[in-house]
């Protein structure tokens, strides 16, 4: 079932708070760590709230707050998020202290903001929603799983449902990172990371939220079409399969897509196989990447939905994503995104 | 007592992210709940933690909360009350 996009919120690494703006400067990283863009969040929250929010608490429930505020929607029909890794920061936070304490009487603060589900709750709180609210944590299929959900929802006649993204680099993540050879080495521009020779990822955050309903708007971004997920495929030929039964499934086929979104991130080593299936798949598509801008997280699809939809809705291409230019209209724009071995599509038309 | 109170604030500030604030924009005797500093029952929760972690005193009986928690110069009273036992 194809829903519309009515309303979008999305807080980066990149200037993308203002819906009425689109990139409108490309922020460059040199170092192998991205972190958001605040927004002012004092427009979002009372000053009694937000000294009690940590980072993520804050620029994720402000995302879900642009997006219904864009879609002129005060209160969803239901709440269906993703999350990878929830908030570390602030668990972490709690669990140093509980060993500082030697776990006797801890700050109740940080406790309240540890658990996955502590964004989501917080924009029902904040809109008075008492419908479903369901987050999902699956590593790189999280998102995807909130989308499923929302399909679903849908199908049960749930309408203007917040479907959305949020996820954090912490210090104790980018440590991991950094110690499993994870990162970029050398310090390069972040604008220049799909080189032949690059090895290693940035690291990257983000939350994107999205008000999807039954009916368009005057608002209306584009339709979302489908999704699809698919785990550890053996080689192009099962991914290539994979793409062409779910375009079929969705009643559309390959010389139908003007705009294919890559989840390339930069690291030779898992790119090769997406770059050879954009050379192979993908000859007369425009094709955009992405993680420059958001760097390498589970959820960074939420972002390329963000892109997709502004993409759409303005019917332009900024050239900082293009790949390959084929002088496409982003009409039909198809979402190929991996992360590890998780591997997922999404199929988007504009109105 | 002086002492204690300017100790105080400087810890409520930082227990509390009460970043906005200076100790000296909190009076001895100004309330700190509702009308006052408009703190909520979450804080009344971070200032027992800050009690038994700062002073090691439990809150005996919680019905005595409102009471100490009135303004920084009652939470003071109540230390220096408490720690001479």
């Amino acid at each position: 079932m194809a829903l519309y996009i009515n309303g979008i919120g999305c807080i980066s690494p990149q200037h993308t708070f203002y819906n009425s703006v689109f990139l409108p400067e490309v922020k460059e990283y040199t170092t192998n760590r991205m972190a958001c863009v605040d927004a002012d969040y004092s427009k979002f929250f009372d000053s009694g709230s937000i000294r009690r929010m940590g980072r993520l608490m804050k620029y994720g429930t402000a995302s879900g707050m642009i997006a219904l505020k864009d879609a002129g929607i005060d209160v969803p029909g239901a709440i269906s998020t993703g999350t990878a890794l929830g908030l570390p920061e602030i668990s972490q936070k709690f669990l140093r202290s509980l060993i500082e304490v030697n776990e006797t009487i801890v700050s109740p603060t940080a406790f309240i903001q540890s658990t996955h589900n502590t964004v989501s709750s917080n924009i029902a709180l904040l809109c008075g929603c008492h419908a479903h609210n369901n987050t999902f944590s699956h590593k790189g299929f999280s998102f995807e799983s909130a989308l499923t959900d929302a399909g679903l929802l849908a199908k049960e006649n749930v309408d203007n449902i917040l479907v959305g993204a949020y996820d954090e680099v912490s210090d104790y993540k980018y440590a991991v990172m950094k110690k499993t050879n994870e990162l970029r080495k050398e310090p390069c521009s972040s604008l220049d990371v799909y080189g032949e020779k690059s090895h290693g990822i940035i690291a990257g955050e983000g939350a994107a939220f999205f008000v999807l309903a039954k009916e368009k708007s005057e608002n209306t971004y584009g339709s979302f079409v489908g999704n699809k997920a698919f785990y550890k495929p053996e080689s192009m030929e099962e991914i290539k399969n994979h793409i062409l039964s779910f375009l079929k499934e969705n009643n559309s086929s390959l010389a139908d897509i003007d705009v294919v979104i890559t989840g390339i991130s930069g690291a030779m080593e898992a790119d090769s196989v997406r770059i050879a299936l954009n050379k192979s798949l993908f000859s007369t598509q425009t094709i955009v990447a992405y993680k420059h801008l958001c760097g390498v997280y589970m959820t960074s699809s939420a972002f390329a939905f963000w892109l997709a939809s502004k993409m759409m809705k303005a019917q332009q291409i900024p050239d900082t994503v293009i790949l390959e230019n084929r002088n496409r209209s982003p009409k039909n724009i198809l979402l190929y995104n991996s992360h590890k071995h998780n591997h997922s599509l999404m199929l988007f038309k504009a109105c | 007592m002086s002492e204690l109170i300017a100790t105080l604030k400087v810890q409520i500030i930082e227990q509390l992210n009460l970043q906005h604030l200076k100790p000296e924009d909190i009076g001895d005797d100004q309330p700190l709940f509702v009308e006052g500093l408009g703190l909520d029952s979450i804080d009344a929760l971070e200032l027992i933690v800050l009690l038994q972690q700062k002073y090691g005193i439990k809150l005996a009986n919680p019905q005595d909360g409102p009471q100490v928690f009135k303004t920084v110069r009652s939470i003071a009273d109540y230390i220096t009350a408490h720690k001479s036992k």
